[in-house]
């Protein structure tokens, strides 16, 4: 029976589906420990959106590592918001609860394709076009798409 | 082949491709690595962060006087900015080969003007800081919000607009801590840190040029002054309005709707192309990926969703970003959360439109108050009023002279209009000028740099004379905005320290107050004025106009007695603090808040409860008078 290969992709993701419980985890040190404050804090700030974001079919393209980089703290902030307040508004606020249901999210969406942002997949057509000119530093022009832009 | 060192590998590309008659000589050894760029760079950059890390401990926020800390930073520390915008500037140079350089630069440099209150303060920096702090741990204490329920003071739109707030709780309570108070200082570097990526993310969109880029980003650390950073909604929901912005435009573009932006000979030799269009399945999608965000910001702010939908529809007047759906969407969540959640604040909103709009005059006054006294305010005032004019003066030039950019980069021109109709609506609280600019400002600093950067390549004289003035005007430039932020940013610091004696006396005279109590103060300008707030009604008594405060002056105590409703427990909070803030947001003269607290202490209608160098505290005692 073929088992699945470990390869950097399938790690990432495993490590993604992972970080949220880790977090949930690190809530066990006493309060205000570093142990404790720095996975919670990374975990709430990348995870959710890097789980967007990250995983797709054939890996983010050049142009879209940028992308996903600045909007994972964004969006994993905005679901981590949306969570918290839909828990204070029904009362139903606790810790394990909170942390809980952002690993799940994250779990979730970690093993699912991610979010397909154009940029993340033929957006790079012309970002390739782009690395070999920007490697000396000179921006030049890019591919145009086969009917693209008219 | 000679062999080469590794540290130059980036350096030998640069050099093939740099026209020019120097053939390079190539070196072997530790000696020509420490010649390399990079060396230079991490050089400078250890210099400027020894020379912080020195001066650290001499910054005396202590003792800060008229000036706020601007006279209280160590000229190390002076050297330190110095030093990492001389190293910025070097490493635009190589700006497309190496942008770890500028990114590692920017980031040093938002650490080094942020991080010192965050690294030296032993109380919470600045009041409304310390407001939104109060306002986490009722919600951690209640456990729910009460949108409904009448809070004196405007309170209760924290309860209908408890997003922001929610994550924070969520958070003290996941990092096991007691407040929110422990980690709120370092807001501002955090909120800088994340705003970075995303504005880079815009700016690619319609520059190749790494060097404008970089400025861009630059200019814009430099020119956000107006104090949003902080631990607030506004500042958590400006990151998440910049996130929206640069998806729509990097993810929006219309199929056929670039013509002529697609030839390059139309475009600027520093304009990105157009992005590639996208179908509207793909839209579809980035708008259902937005959604999130979009409700976040509803969730969180009142301001933030009515100038998104204010860029949006800017950007929908264009043939290239005409998407309905999307501005619909915005407008839809707003909708619903201002007729659910915020409903109360909303048509009170509503009602006092009606007063307010179209006194462009007045919605444009910031704040309520005359004009700041005593030279330490008054330099902040010029500071930021030149400020203003310098960004805004350098975006207009390049918006005059690079043409063909603003042509491709129209959406952030349009973006950085779109808040002006505002004006024409609402004060909000005297705090609308401030926020037109900051949502202006992304879109301002993208040409205040492109009027710095020209661009390479063009030969003609112009060019080469373009480029020979910008050389010098460049850094000098970067200088004076650096010298503009620092008195914008930190000459008004006496009003955002207050040290721990202060804020716990302040405590001290609210636990003393009975539930119920009215508490009245100078100003909500000092750390704490609203602590436990759902227990107290607070009264300002000199946040108003100019006129009626001099004519307070005459009898504060009778004036005072006048206000609070009989048989209300009443006391009253001076610090020195408050102190601060009177003079500096210009609610009294110079000399006033001395005037007021003596005319008060030896009042017969108030009783001392607590006096020293921290405050004072005043009981109301109705009948003695009588």
């Amino acid at each position: 029976m073929a088992h699945p290969r470990l390869t950097p992709r399938v790690q990432r993701r495993a490590a993604l589906a992972a970080s949220g419980w880790i977090a949930l985890a690190a809530t066990a040190f006493p309060g205000g420990s570093p142990l404790r404050w720095i996975p919670v804090l990374v975990f709430v700030v990348l995870a959710p959106g890097l789980a967007l974001l990250l995983p797709q079919p054939f890996g983010l393209r050049p142009g879209a590592r940028l992308e996903a980089l600045a909007l994972a703290a964004p969006v994993s902030l905005s679901v981590a918001t949306l969570a918290a307040t839909t828990l204070f508004l029904t009362k139903s606020f606790s810790l394990t609860v909170f942390l809980g249901v952002l690993a799940l999210f994250v779990t979730v969406a970690a093993l699912l394709p991610g979010v397909p942002l154009p940029a993340a997949t033929r957006g790079a057509v012309e970002r390739d076009g782009a690395r070999s000119d920007s490697a000396r530093g000179f921006p030049r022009f890019r591919k145009r798409r086969p009917g693209g832009g008219r | 082949m000679p062999s080469q060192p590794v540290a130059e590998g980036r350096e030998a590309v640069e050099r093939e491709a740099e026209p020019g008659p120097a053939a390079p000589r190539r070196r072997t050894g530790p000696a020509a690595a420490l010649r390399t760029p990079d060396a230079l760079n991490a050089a400078l950059l250890l210099v400027a962060a020894v020379l912080w890390l020195w001066a650290l401990p001499g910054i005396d926020f202590r003792s800060i006087e008229e000036f706020g800390l601007l006279d209280r930073f160590p000229l190390a520390f002076y050297a330190a900015l110095a030093v990492l915008t001389c190293g910025f500037v070097l490493t635009l140079r190589r700006a497309g080969t190496a942008p770890l350089w500028p990114a590692t630069y920017c980031a040093a440099m938002l650490v080094a003007l942020k991080a010192p209150p965050a690294i030296l303060y032993d109380t919470v920096r600045y009041a409304w800081a310390s407001k939104h702090d109060a306002i986490i741990s009722r919600l951690l204490t209640e456990g729910t919000v009460h949108p409904g329920r009448e809070l004196s003071g405007g309170m209760s739109a924290y309860d209908q607009w408890p997003g922001f707030f929610s994550l924070d709780a969520a958070l003290v309570r996941a990092f096991g801590v007691d407040a929110a108070a422990s980690f709120i200082n370092w807001a501002p570097v955090a909120l800088g840190l994340l705003t970075v990526p995303v504005l880079i993310l815009v700016y690619r969109t319609f520059s190749d040029d790494w060097r404008l880029v970089w400025t861009g980003v630059w200019i814009f650390q430099l020119a956000n002054w107006v104090g949003q950073d902080y631990l607030s909604p506004q500042g958590f929901s400006y990151l998440l309005y910049l996130t929206v912005f640069a998806v729509v435009v990097r993810h929006f573009v219309l199929p056929g709707s670039a013509g002529a932006l697609r030839d390059r000979s139309a475009l600027d030799p520093a304009a990105a192309s157009v992005p590639p269009p996208t179908t509207t399945r793909q839209r579809a999608v980035a708008v259902l990926f937005l959604v999130p965000v979009i409700a976040t910001i509803n969730a969180s702010h009142q301001l933030t969703p009515v100038m998104l939908c204010a860029s949006l529809f800017a950007l929908c007047l264009t043939r290239r970003y005409r998407n309905f759906g999307l501005l619909v969407t915005a407008g839809l969540i707003m909708l619903v959360w201002n007729l659910t959640m915020g409903r109360e604040l909303f048509l009170d909103t509503l009602g006092t439109l009606r007063e307010k709009a179209g006194d462009l005059l007045g919605n444009s006054r910031p704040g309520f108050a005359g004009d700041p006294t005593g030279p330490g305010p008054e330099l902040v005032g010029s500071a930021n009023v030149l400020m203003v004019l310098a960004v805004g003066g350098l975006a207009a030039a390049a918006v005059l002279l690079r043409r063909k950019l603003a042509r491709s980069a129209l959406p952030l021109v349009l973006a950085a209009a779109a808040p002006l109709p505002m004006f024409a609506v609402n004060d909000y609280g005297g705090e609308m000028i401030f926020r037109v600019y900051l949502f202006g400002l992304p879109g301002a600093a993208f040409f205040a740099a492109a009027a710095l950067v020209p661009a390479t390549g063009a030969a003609s004289r112009a060019a080469k004379i373009a480029r020979r003035t910008t050389a010098v005007a460049l850094p000098v430039t970067l200088v004076a905005l650096l010298a503009g932020f620092l008195p914008s940013y930190y000459g008004k610091e006496g009003m955002h320290y207050a040290p721990p004696g202060e804020t716990a006396l302040t405590r001290r005279a609210f636990d003393r107050a009975p539930e119920g109590a009215l508490v009245l103060a100078a100003t909500g300008a000092f750390a704490d004025s609203y602590y436990r707030y759902d227990h107290y009604e607070r009264w300002f008594f000199t946040e108003q106009e100019v006129d009626e405060n001099l004519r307070m002056l005459k009898d504060p105590a009778g004036y005072l007695a006048g206000g609070i409703p009989a048989g209300r427990p009443a006391y009253v909070i001076l610090t020195p603090t408050q102190g601060e803030a009177v003079i500096g947001e210009g609610y009294l003269p110079e000399g006033g808040f001395d005037t007021l607290r003596e005319a008060l202490k030896s009042s017969p209608l108030f009783a001392v409860v607590e006096e020293g160098p921290y405050g004072l505290v005043l009981r109301y005692r109705p009948t003695t008078g009588g």
